[in-house]
C-alpha cells in the first residue's frame, strides 16, 4: 500500500528522516518495501499483513507513528454544515439481510459534478488511483485516508430511491462499473433499490445508478459487510477491489460513521455540495465495545521481560485501547472498533510487545536439556546417499509431480491434480525412474553430456483410502560410460552389472542381506532379457535393468541406458543387530579354479548353487571370476571359470580333502550337463 | 731380510699398482667382475698365484710373505666391494631415473559424485538443530486440510489461505499437496500426547501454485517446534540467532520484525545482514542492507486448543506450556549462501549446474 508523506504529516509529525521513519514501521510490523521522492513528497510503499487491516489506510498508519515516537496523533476534522431537507426524506435504507449488513449509513448530498481540485486529484494519482470527477475521488479519498470504503449512487437513478442490502436472487444479473455482466447467486450480496440490485455489496458499483456529470442528487452508501459474505463473493467473481479487500479482511464497524462525516467535510471544503441534514444508520444489533484481560504475568512469560505496565498503558491507549485499573487479576483492556484482530490477551500483548521494542526482548535459549540427534533411519539414509555419491552418482531432487502422458508405461492409476500447473504437471509420480530420471538424463544429453550417472531420493504415491501411500525409493540412472575417458585406459559402457553393483553396494552398507534377484517380473518399461527384480524376504523390494527399446526412443535416451529403483522403507528401518566378531582364521584357506563349459543360457546362480551343494561345509565361496562364449568354446555354449575357496575354522586341510570336494563338485556338474575343460 | 722375501714384496707392491689402475679403468659391474677374475680368481688370479708360490719359501719367508699377501688380499676385496657398492648405487640411480614418470598427466578419475546442493544445506541445518538437541519429524507430502489449514487457526475462506495458493488432489477439496510443513507441528504434537516438551524440526518438501524466477511450485522447507513451560519470545530469538550465527557466520547482525503468521501470535520475521554487501545495501537486499531469512513467532494459544481438541482431553494447556514455531525456505538459505538467483536451477536435474557443489 502507498502512502504519500505529506499526507501522512496531516495527523502526526514526523521526527525522523524516511530511512529511520521506514526502518522503524518495518520493526513494528508495517514492512516498508520501498521509499519513493515524487516531486517534493516523498512515497512510502507498505507490505501490509492480512491481519492489519486498520493500517491500510493513512491514519491507521499515522497512529503507529505517533505512538512509535510518542507524539499525539491529531483527529480528523469531520464538521460540516447541513443544507436542504432530511436524508431520510429523500431515501429509505432498509436492511433485509443483517447477517451481510451488520450496518448500513447513507447521507444524501446535493453535488456540483465537476473535477476534483488539484490537491486531491495530485494525492490520488501519487498512489495510483485514477481521478475521475469530485464525488467519486472523495469517496476514493477517504478509502485512502481512513479505510472505509463507501460508494456514491446517483439518486435519480436508484430504483425507488431506495437502497437495500439484500441477499441476490439466483440467477439476477448486474453490470458492474467495469461494464461487465455478473450472473448473480443467491449467496452474494448486493444493494439493490425496488426491484434490481444497483451494486454488488462492498465489491463494485453497478453501472445503472452510476455518478456522471448530470447526477445532482447522491445517495452515499457506508456500510458494514460480513468479511466472509465478500470474500466468497469476489473469489466466485474472480473480482478483486480496493473495497472487498478491506472489507473481507474486516473492515470498522465504527468506520461507517466517521467516513460519511469526512465526506460531508471535504465536499463542504472543496465546494463539491452540501449535506442534507440527518444521517441515517441502520444498524439493527449495535455490538458492545470488545474486551480483553491483560496480565503482566501472562505478558512476562509470553515476551520473556516485564514490560512495565505504564509503558504497556501508554502503547495500549496510542493505539486506542482503553486501559483500566489494576484489579490485582491483570488489567482489563477495552479493544478498538477498528481492530478486528484482536479479541484475546495474547492479542493484546503481541501490541505491547511489539511497541516496546523487539530489540529490547533479552535473548534466551530453553531449559530444560533434551536428546534429539538422528534416528537410525534418518543416519541410514544419510548412508545410502554417501554410497551413491561415492559410486560417482550426482544427486537431483525432481517435481513430485509429472506428466501423465509420459508416464503410460507405468502400471496402475496415478494420483491426479485437480488443479495443476500444467498437464505436464498432472499426476504425483508412482515412479522416481518414469518419467523423472529418464527426462533428467535426457536434459543432460542434450547439454552434450555423453557420461551421466544421476540419483534420486524420494517419494512416490499411489491411491489408498484417504491419504495416498507415500513410499521412499531410490531411483539411480547410469549412461555412456562408467568412468570418464582416461589416457591409461579405456572407457568402458555402464552396463547392468554397473547398477546391480551400485544397488548391492547400497544394501551393503545398511548392513542388511542383498535382494535375490529374478530374470522375471520386472516392470515393462524395462528390457525384458536384461533386467532383474529383486526381493528381499519374500518382498518385492524394487528392479534393475537396461531400459526398453521403446521407452528409450520415447524419451530419446540411448538404448544401454541402464536404470534402477529400489524401496528404501524398509531398508531403512531395518536397523541390523550390532555385528559380533568371529575369530580371525587361523588356518589356511586353499583356493581352486574350474572352468565349465555349459548350455548359453545356463544361469551363474544355479551353477554357484550347485556348487554350493556338493562341497560341504569346508567350501568358503564360490565366485565366478570369468566368462567366455567365443571360439573355441562352441556356438550356444558359454564357458564360466569360478574360484572356489576352502577352509577350516580349526585345522589345516588335507589334499585329500580338498580333492574330495572337488570331485563330488565335477561329477555333479557333469551330471548337470556341464562340461570341465582342463580336467 | 732374504733376497727372495724382497723379491715377494716387490711382486705385491707391483701387483698393488696394477690392481689399482685395472679398477680405476673398470667402469662396470663386469669389468669389475674381470678384475677380481685376474687378480684373485680362484685358479689363475695372480694373487692367489702369488700365494701358491709361497710354498718354495722357508717357514719364516713364508709367514711373512702370507701375512703380507693375505693382508693385500683383504685389500684388494675391500676395494673390490666398494667399486662394487659404488657402481651398483649408480646403477640404480641410472634405473630410477630411466623410471621417471610425467606427473603432470591426468589423475586417473576415482568416482565422484554430488550430493544436491539443498540436500548438503538440510543436512546443515539438521546437524545444527540436533546439535541443539532437536529430533527431526517427517510427515506426509499430501495431507489434509485439516493439517495444513484447520488445526493452524486457518479455518476455511480464512484470508490467509490466499498466501498460500493450494494444489489438490483430483475430486478431492479436503486432500492437497501441503503448503508448509507446518502441518509437521500438528502432527506431531498429536502423535505425542504426553506432558508436552517438544523441540523438532520438520524439513521437507511443500508445494505452492507458483512458477517463476523467485518461486517454484515445490520447494523446501524446515519447520521448527518448541513446546514447554515458559518457553518465551527471548528463546524464540535467541535460538533463532544461535541457529542463524552458526549457519552463517557470529559477524552478521540478526533483526526481528513484527510480522503475522495465522499460526503464532506474536508473530516475528527474522533478517540477516546482507551477507553480500555486509549491510551497507546492495541488490541482493534491495538497498536495505537486511535479507528475509525466516517467519517465526508464539504458537497461537488457538493451535494449543485444536491440538487438544482433537485428542480430546487437554495436553497441551496453553495456561501452562507455551512455545514457539518457526519456518525458513532451504532453496532461500541456500541462495543466499551460494548466490543462486533463480530458484528453478535447483529443479533443472542440470549437471552444469549440480557438479558446482562438492559431495
Amino acid at each position: 500500500m502507498k502512502v504519500l508523506l505529506s499526507w501522512l504529516r496531516e495527523f502526526v509529525d514526523i521526527p525522523v528522516e524516511n530511512r529511520k521513519l521506514a526502518d522503524d514501521l518495518t520493526l513494528v510490523g508495517l514492512a516498508v518495501d520501498t521509499v519513493e521522492s515524487v516531486g517534493k513528497d516523498t512515497l512510502l510503499d507498505l507490505d501490509i499483513t492480512t491481519n492489519r487491516v486498520d493500517c491500510m489506510n493513512v491514519y491507521g498508519v499515522a497512529r503507529e507513528v505517533a505512538v512509535l515516537y510518542r507524539l499525539p496523533l491529531r483527529p480528523l476534522e469531520i464538521a460540516f454544515a447541513e443544507a436542504g431537507p432530511p436524508s431520510s426524506e429523500g431515501l429509505v435504507v432498509e436492511i433485509d439481510a443483517p447477517d451481510l449488513c451488520p450496518r448500513f449509513c447513507a447521507l444524501v448530498l446535493d453535488v456540483r459534478m465537476g473535477p476534483s481540485p488539484a490537491w486531491v486529484r495530485d494525492r490520488l494519482e501519487a498512489v495510483g488511483v485514477r481521478s475521475i470527477n469530485n464525488v467519486v475521488d472523495l469517496t476514493n479519498y477517504v478509502m485512502l485516508e481512513m479505510g472505509q470504503p463507501c460508494h456514491a449512487f446517483d439518486l435519480d437513478r436508484t430504483t425507488g430511491r431506495r437502497l437495500r442490502a439484500r441477499w441476490a436472487a439466483e440467477g439476477e444479473e448486474l453490470r458492474t462499473l467495469d461494464g461487465a455482466l455478473r450472473r448473480l447467486s443467491a449467496r452474494m450480496g448486493v444493494v439493490a433499490g425496488d426491484e434490481a440490485p444497483l451494486a454488488l455489496a462492498g465489491i463494485m458499483g453497478g453501472a445503472s445508478s452510476e455518478v456522471s456529470d448530470e447526477t445532482r442528487t447522491v445517495a452515499l452508501e457506508a456500510a458494514y459487510w460480513d468479511p466472509l459474505s465478500i470474500r466468497r463473493t469476489a473469489k466466485a467473481l474472480g473480482m478483486h477491489t480496493e473495497a472487498s479487500h478491506r472489507f473481507e479482511r474486516g473492515a470498522d464497524p465504527e468506520g461507517p460513521l466517521s467516513a460519511t462525516a469526512r465526506i460531508a467535510h471535504l465536499l463542504q471544503k472543496t465546494g463539491a455540495g452540501s449535506t442534507r441534514p440527518g444521517r441515517i444508520d441502520c444498524h439493527p444489533a449495535p455490538q458492545a465495545r470488545r474486551g480483553a484481560r491483560l496480565r503482566p504475568s501472562r505478558s512476562k512469560t509470553v515476551l520473556g521481560v516485564g514490560v512495565p505496565l505504564a509503558e504497556a498503558r501508554r502503547v495500549l491507549t496510542g493505539l486506542g485501547f482503553t486501559v483500566g485499573p489494576d484489579d490485582g487479576n491483570g488489567t482489563p483492556v477495552g479493544i478498538p472498533s477498528w481492530r478486528g484482530d484482536v479479541s484475546r490477551e495474547i492479542d493484546v500483548i503481541e501490541e505491547v510487545g511489539r511497541h516496546y521494542g523487539l530489540d529490547q526482548i533479552v535473548s534466551s535459549l530453553p531449559g530444560n536439556a533434551v536428546i534429539g540427534g538422528l534416528k537410525p533411519w534418518q543416519a541410514r539414509e544419510r548412508e545410502v546417499r554417501a554410497t551413491l555419491v561415492g559410486a560417482g552418482l550426482a544427486e537431483v531432487i525432481q517435481y513430485a509431480f509429472v506428466s501423465e502422458a509420459e508416464s503410460s508405461t507405468l502400471p496402475g492409476v496415478p494420483v491426479a491434480l485437480e488443479n495443476p500447473i500444467s498437464e505436464e504437471q498432472g499426476i504425483l509420480r508412482s515412479s522416481l525412474v518414469v518419467p523423472g530420471l529418464l527426462s533428467a538424463l535426457r536434459t543432460n544429453l542434450r547439454q552434450g553430456r555423453r557420461d551421466v550417472g544421476l540419483f534420486e531420493i524420494g517419494r512416490v504415491f499411489a491411491p489408498a483410502d484417504a491419504l495416498p501411500r507415500e513410499t521412499k525409493r531410490l531411483g539411480l540412472v547410469l549412461s555412456g560410460n562408467s568412468r570418464p575417458a582416461h589416457w591409461a585406459e579405456k572407457a568402458r559402457p555402464s552396463d547392468f552389472f554397473d547398477a546391480k553393483g551400485i544397488v548391492e553396494a547400497v544394501i551393503r552398507r545398511l548392513g542388511v542381506a542383498t535382494p535375490a534377484w529374478r530374470s522375471d517380473g520386472a516392470p515393462s518399461h524395462l528390457h525384458p532379457g536384461k533386467s532383474a527384480s529383486g526381493t528381499r524376504s519374500g518382498i518385492d523390494c524394487g528392479y534393475v535393468g537396461i531400459v526398453h527399446p521403446d521407452v528409450a526412443r520415447q524419451f530419446e535416451i540411448p538404448e544401454e541406458t541402464v536404470v534402477a529403483e529400489i524401496d528404501l522403507g524398509t531398508l531403512l528401518e531395518d536397523v541390523p543387530a550390532a555385528t559380533r566378531v568371529r575369530a580371525l582364521d587361523r588356518f589356511p584357506a586353499v583356493a581352486r579354479d574350474i572352468s565349465v563349459v555349459v548350455a548359453g543360457d545356463h544361469r551363474a546362480a544355479d551353477l554357484e548353487a550347485t556348487i554350493r551343494a556338493e562341497a560341504g561345509d569346508l567350501l568358503r565361496s564360490a565366485v565366478v571370476v570369468d566368462r567366455y562364449d567365443r571360439p573355441p568354446v562352441p556356438a550356444g555354449k558359454v564357458s564360466l571359470t569360478l574360484s572356489l575357496v576352502f577352509q577350516h575354522a580349526d585345522r589345516t586341510l588335507t589334499g585329500d580333502e580338498v580333492q574330495d570336494a572337488m570331485a563330488r563338485v565335477i561329477g555333479a556338474l557333469r551330471s548337470g550337463g556341464a562340461e570341465i575343460r582342463g580336467e | 731380510m732374504s733376497d727372495s722375501s724382497d723379491e715377494s714384496k716387490a711382486r705385491a707392491r707391483a701387483l698393488r699398482e696394477e690392481f689399482r689402475s685395472s679398477l680405476a679403468d673398470s667402469g662396470d659391474l663386469a669389468s669389475l667382475q674381470a678384475v677380481r677374475d685376474r687378480f684373485l680368481g680362484r685358479k689363475a688370479g695372480a694373487l692367489t698365484s702369488l700365494l701358491k708360490s709361497l710354498g718354495g719359501l722357508g717357514e719364516d719367508e713364508r709367514r711373512e710373505a702370507g701375512r703380507e699377501l693375505n693382508a693385500l688380499k683383504s685389500e684388494l676385496e675391500a676395494a673390490l666391494q666398494d667399486a662394487e657398492s659404488r657402481l651398483q648405487a649408480g646403477a640404480r640411480e641410472t634405473r630410477l631415473e630411466q623410471e621417471r614418470i610425467d606427473i603432470t598427466l591426468p589423475a586417473r578419475p576415482t568416482a565422484t559424485g554430488w550430493r544436491h546442493p539443498l540436500t548438503v544445506v538440510r543436512e546443515r541445518l539438521e546437524d545444527i538443530f540436533v546439535s541443539m538437541g532437536y529430533e527431526i519429524f517427517d510427515g506426509p507430502e499430501v495431507d489434509d486440510d485439516y493439517h495444513c489449514f484447520e488445526a493452524l487457526n486457518m479455518p476455511p475462506d480464512h484470508p490467509a489461505r490466499d498466501m498460500q495458493d493450494t494444489f489438490y488432489l483430483k475430486g478431492r477439496r479436503d486432500i492437497l499437496l501441503r503448503t508448509h510443513t507446518s502441518t509437521g507441528q500438528i502432527r506431531y504434537m498429536l502423535a505425542n500426547p504426553h506432558p508436552p516438551l517438544v523441540r523438532i524440526i520438520c524439513p521437507g518438501k511443500v508445494f505452492r501454485r507458483d512458477d517463476d524466477i523467485t518461486h517454484s511450485p515445490m520447494f523446501q522447507q524446515v519447520e521448527g517446534l518448541v513446546v514447554g513451560p515458559g518457553i518465551s519470545l527471548g528463546d524464540l530469538k535467541g535460538t533463532i540467532e544461535a541457529f542463524l550465527h552458526t549457519l552463517f557466520g557470529p559477524q552478521y547482525p540478526v533483526r526481528f520484525r513484527a510480522s503475522y503468521f495465522p499460526y503464532t501470535e506474536p508473530s516475528v520475521e527474522a533478517d540477516l545482514g546482507c551477507i553480500v554487501c555486509g549491510g551497507r545495501g546492495c541488490r541482493v537486499c534491495k538497498g536495505t542492507g537486511w535479507v528475509e531469512i525466516l517467519g517465526s513467532g508464539m504458537v497461537d494459544p488457538a493451535v494449543f486448543e485444536a491440538v487438544n481438541a482433537r485428542i480430546g482431553r487437554t495436553v497441551y494447556d496453553p495456561e501452562e506450556v507455551t512455545g514457539f514455531a518457526f519456518g525458513l525456505g532451504i532453496e532461500r538459505v541456500a541462495m543466499i549462501l551460494h548466490g543462486v538467483d533463480d530458484i528453478r536451477l535447483f529443479y533443472g536435474n542440470d549437471l552444469r549446474f549440480l557438479e558446482q557443489f562438492g559431495g
